[in-house]
């Protein structure tokens, strides 16, 4: 069995890197060499006869037989026993994948257009999935819009996401991630930074690296979902050790110490999906671009137009269609829940540093703007402190 | 009545013999005369005509979705003429658009009516030997329903394009902006146009079956013809259902489909599979017909184990009802309906197999002439072959959790469909030609057609098998990297494929300015058709034609002289019409 499904450089097959992965790959050569079996045998029925019995038109055939009941029944029920091996073992590998065993690390997995967001608890929140090796993980996953499919092609898993209702996933990844050495690191960090002044997103492609230095396997979104169907992918990273899990999960908790909200609402924008719908450069995507938004007045769909200041901007991340900017479709998800105090503020924060300066400055509307600015502040100051309040009670 | 009509039956075989003046091309003439026809053989070639188009549009823009996968990033749509001619679309959009209706046109306008409504049209009754199918104006009404099911399509295109897939998957269809309501109308009025068809074939073959014409003396087309209508006529009302509650859906909410008014986005799957499984023996099963005809045919050898086949149709089109749910193995339905469904998927493998091993058997020892038509068959055969084994890695549920929605399935499914359906179709149709316009093409031109479709089409499909069990997923506009390489392969075999498909067409057209006449019986067939001139006259035979066996081509031969086959007098057999050749069922028994 395990002859064949090792073969982790197959030309046919991804890396093999779950528990499920040989026993897909040994039942797969198994049905490719009984359909070579019977593939072979009739190519050269096919093409023999037609080269042997290929004659000039008007000789008659060498046999007018036109049946033979015993050939017939035993190719009819002959290969049937190979099915019954196939559908057998197909059947065995499936109930496998649906008996979830118990004590598995539970992961919760939240998939909307376009982009994946992996729950580990406690508030935090990350685009790539990581687990440890050689223990059962369970993903528990919802879709917020459309029907997705959380598929990993390494662990050869597949599961539709289906909006309603729960589905789960499970598997045990045999094969921890490489680790980057510290000069390749270095390197990484280097494009890391470089790509937070150009606002660049990590190309996963180009570094063989997620920027934490970890090797990875592919995620992709395996059910058509729309214009970024294609760019709905993530990552998967398999840790050594549950301690090494939890302290990368640990980096990811809470805004660390000494980051301006500004800079973490930055990394939140990348982080939490925001980036697939909005742009920082002006450039119209699902959802209005931030550059020189916030300030300014903007048109809704069907109503008056309002102020893009921190009230507005806090009720949209959280009550995604009460107010929709005309000309935009209302898809965007709610965040409610899912973002704490802090991380609003980061992102509210985040996007007033991409607003419009001659706005904010209020030379237009001298009244109303400074008005504005000035309530604006107060509640981005009573947040802060509401956020750090909050901030501290996970790590205590 | 005409000086053709004088003539009928066998007798017109007679080398020499005149060709009619007037055939059913030429008995009347002017637009009108072939707008409100009601004979079956110019529906037939209308729809011909129609279901060309719908292939030539679609065929091209699955040539725009192979150019667009030459990069990784995508390269068709991202150049400057399509953000001149669609500024305001991505080109993420595009391709989605693109594969959408590739899907959709191929589908529902094209594989569909192919085989069942131009050729069928065609056949049917002159196979039969019958005079026109028994609802002469249904059988209008549905080749008009068809034109308007395709307006629908053109307008869903011209307003704002489709993008949902053609599967229609909700909650997407439900929540997108593009024309959703304008396509599936246009899918509905298709249904009609399908049930019609197939409900008049299900009846003429019925009722209208000549004194002679037992059930086992039809030609196994027929047979395939009759179990593909039971499908059309069980399964499609399904359909028109399933997209009637989509539409209320969209527009008034009423919590079917869509989780957000408490609807259940997987009903909508169970519901469309269940007819488009169904469905894809509609696009295969009258292609098993057409290569039962031209594998004996071209080998001059009886068709071996002509009641296997027969039965397998039959039996196909009713374990086809049973295994829709393959399509959702990962949908999250519970374990058992998913490991019954398994083994249901297993059990309609057996009457495939059955009729490739029995193609086989009849070519063995025959006399085959490698003709145009036949070069197609034993593509088929091939084609078909791959298409059906890499089904058993997808209906084993193990290995389908990795290969479905992968490229896996696509190219499993054009082997079937393509390799198959299509190859088949154009088999037939050069079969066919001779009868359908009365002039004979350029066979050199026809196999190199036939060689180019071959290679082109193995080297489109054969690399995306590795693209899906590598683990590239399927309607992806972008993708990484290292599946390059395959992709282009791909993109070079589509190409290939299409000027073979273009050389076909032009053999075909440049026949009708430059083709030799074409006698009665080109290939020494021995079903009704052949015994009537090509073209055939107005009403097919003027008294009921006799019937014979549709497989014995012992009275048959070849004459030199006048370069066809015909019928040699001494060597029929008359025989009682109530027992004639019924030797070869009954001693199976």
């Amino acid at each position: 069995m395990s002859l064949l499904g090792d073969l982790n450089h197959s030309a046919f097959f991804p890396d093999s890197a779950s528990s499920f992965s040989s026993d897909s790959d040994w039942i797969f050569y198994f049905i490719t060499v009984v359909c070579v079996i019977f593939f072979v045998p009739i190519c050269i029925a096919l093409f023999g006869s037609a080269w042997k019995y290929h004659k000039a038109n008007g000789e008659p055939a060498d046999s007018q037989i036109d049946h033979n009941t015993t050939i017939e029944l035993v190719w009819s029920i002959g290969p049937s026993f190979l099915l019954i091996i196939m559908f057998y073992f197909g059947a065995q590998g499936y109930l496998n994948h649906r008996t979830v065993p118990e004590g598995a690390y539970e992961i919760g997995v939240d998939a909307k257009m376009w982009g994946w967001t992996m729950n580990y608890g406690s508030g935090v929140y990350h685009p790539e999935l990581h687990v440890v090796v050689n223990e059962s993980t369970k993903l528990t996953m919802t879709s917020q819009d459309v029907i997705h499919s959380l598929y990993i092609p390494a662990f050869r898993v597949k599961k539709d996401i289906v909006p309603g209702r729960y589905n789960y996933l499970w598997f045990k990844a045999t094969k921890a991630s490489e680790k980057a050495t510290a000069e390749q690191q270095a390197e990484l960090d280097r494009v890391a930074k470089k790509n937070k002044e150009t606002g660049e997103s990590w190309s996963y492609d180009d570094h063989q690296f997620t920027p934490d230095g970890y090797r990875f396997y592919d995620l992709y979104c395996a059910e058509y979902c729309g214009t970024n169907h294609s760019e709905m992918q993530t990552v998967v990273v398999v840790h050594e050790t549950e301690a090494e899990l939890k302290a990368w999960i640990k980096k990811y908790s809470a805004r660390p110490d000494g980051v301006t909200p500004a800079a973490y609402g930055a990394t939140l924008y990348e982080r939490r999906g925001c980036k697939s719908c909005h742009s920082t450069d002006g450039t119209k995507l699902v959802g209005p671009s931030y550059e020189g938004s916030f300030g300014t007045m903007r048109q809704l769909t069907g109503g008056s137009p309002v102020k893009v200041d921190e009230n507005y901007v806090r009720e949209s991340i959280l009550y995604p269609k009460a107010k929709v900017a005309a000309g935009y479709q209302p898809v965007m998800p709610s965040y409610k829940g899912q973002l704490s105090d802090d991380d609003v503020n980061s992102l509210v924060q985040f996007i007033k540093s991409l607003g419009d300066p001659s706005a904010a400055g209020g030379e237009e509307n001298n009244d109303t703007g400074s008005a504005a600015a000035e309530t604006g502040d107060e509640a981005s100051a009573a947040e802060t402190a509401a956020g750090d309040a909050t901030e501290t009670t996970p790590q205590n | 009545m005409s000086a053709g009509s004088l003539r009928s039956g066998y007798e017109v075989n007679d080398p020499g013999y005149p060709t009619p003046q007037e055939n059913y091309l030429t008995n009347s003439k002017g637009v009108l005369s072939w707008m409100f026809t009601l004979d079956h053989k110019r529906i037939g070639l209308m729809y011909l005509i129609g279901v060309s188009v719908a292939f030539l549009v679609a065929g091209l823009l699955a040539l725009g979705i192979r150019l667009h996968l030459l990069s990784p990033d995508g390269a068709l749509f991202n150049t400057g003429f399509f953000k001149w001619l669609a500024p305001e679309k991505q080109p993420n959009d595009i391709y989605n658009q693109v594969f959408t209706l590739h899907g959709a046109i191929m589908v529902f306008l094209f594989i569909i009516p192919s085989v069942p409504a131009a050729l069928g049209n065609f056949l049917v009754p002159v196979m039969l030997g019958a005079k026109d199918v028994a609802f002469p104006r249904l059988n209008l009404s549905s080749f008009y329903l068809w034109v308007a099911g395709a307006i629908f399509f053109v307008m869903a295109l011209m307003a704002s394009g489709l993008d949902t897939g053609w599967t229609f998957y909700t909650p997407y269809s439900t929540t997108t902006d593009s024309s959703v309501i304008l396509a599936t109308t246009g899918a509905f009025i298709l249904g009609f146009s399908s049930i019609f068809t197939g409900l008049n074939f299900i009846v003429t073959i019925n009722t209208m079956r000549p004194p002679g014409m037992t059930w086992f003396r039809m030609p196994l087309f027929l047979w395939a013809t009759y179990s593909t209508s039971i499908i059309q006529v069980l399964a499609t009302p399904v359909l028109g259902i399933t997209l009637l509650l989509l539409i209320a859906e969209r527009t008034m909410h009423i919590g079917i489909f869509d989780p957000e008014y408490n609807g259940d986005p997987v009903t909508f799957q169970h519901f469309f599979w269940f007819y488009s499984h169904p469905a894809v023996y509609i696009m295969i099963l009258p292609a098993f017909g057409i290569i039962s005809e031209l594998i004996s045919v071209h080998s001059h050898k009886r068709i071996f184990g002509y009641r296997f086949i027969a039965y397998s149709s039959i039996a196909i089109a009713l374990l086809g009802f049973l295994v829709w749910g393959h399509h959702m193995f990962t949908s999250g339905m519970s374990p058992m309906t998913t490991i019954i469904f398994s083994a249901l998927t297993f059990t309609v493998s057996v009457p495939s197999a059955i009729k490739v091993f029995n193609w086989l058997a009849t070519m063995y020892k025959g006399s085959i002439s490698l003709t145009t038509p036949m070069v197609y068959a034993i593509s088929f055969i091939f084609l078909f072959t791959i298409g059906g084994l890499t089904g058993l890695h997808l209906g084993t549920l193990a290995t389908d959790l990795h290969l479905h929605d992968t490229y896996f399935v696509v190219a499993h499914f054009h082997y079937v469909m393509v390799g198959g359906t299509l190859v088949a179709f154009l088999g037939g149709v050069f079969h066919w030609w001779p009868k359908m316009v009365g002039r004979m093409y350029n066979e050199i031109g026809g196999k190199i057609s036939a060689a180019l479709v071959f290679i082109g089409f193995n080297l489109t499909f054969l690399p995306q098998f590795v693209l899906g069990s590598r683990g590239m997923p399927r309607r992806y506009a972008t993708y990484d990297p290292e599946f390059q390489a395959l992709h282009i392969m791909s993109t070079y075999g589509a190409l290939t494929l299409g000027i073979g498909l273009f050389i076909a067409l032009g053999v075909l057209l440049y026949s009708l300015i430059n083709g030799r006449k074409a006698p009665a019986n080109p290939w020494g067939g021995a079903t009704l058709e052949w015994a009537c001139t090509s073209p055939p006259p107005y009403y097919n035979f003027d008294r009921p034609p006799v019937v014979g066996d549709p497989y014995e081509f012992g009275n048959i031969e070849w004459d030199a002289e006048s370069d066809r086959y015909v019928k040699v007098e001494p060597k029929r057999k008359v025989v009682p019409s109530e027992t004639p050749a019924e030797k070869p069922a009954h001693a199976g028994e």
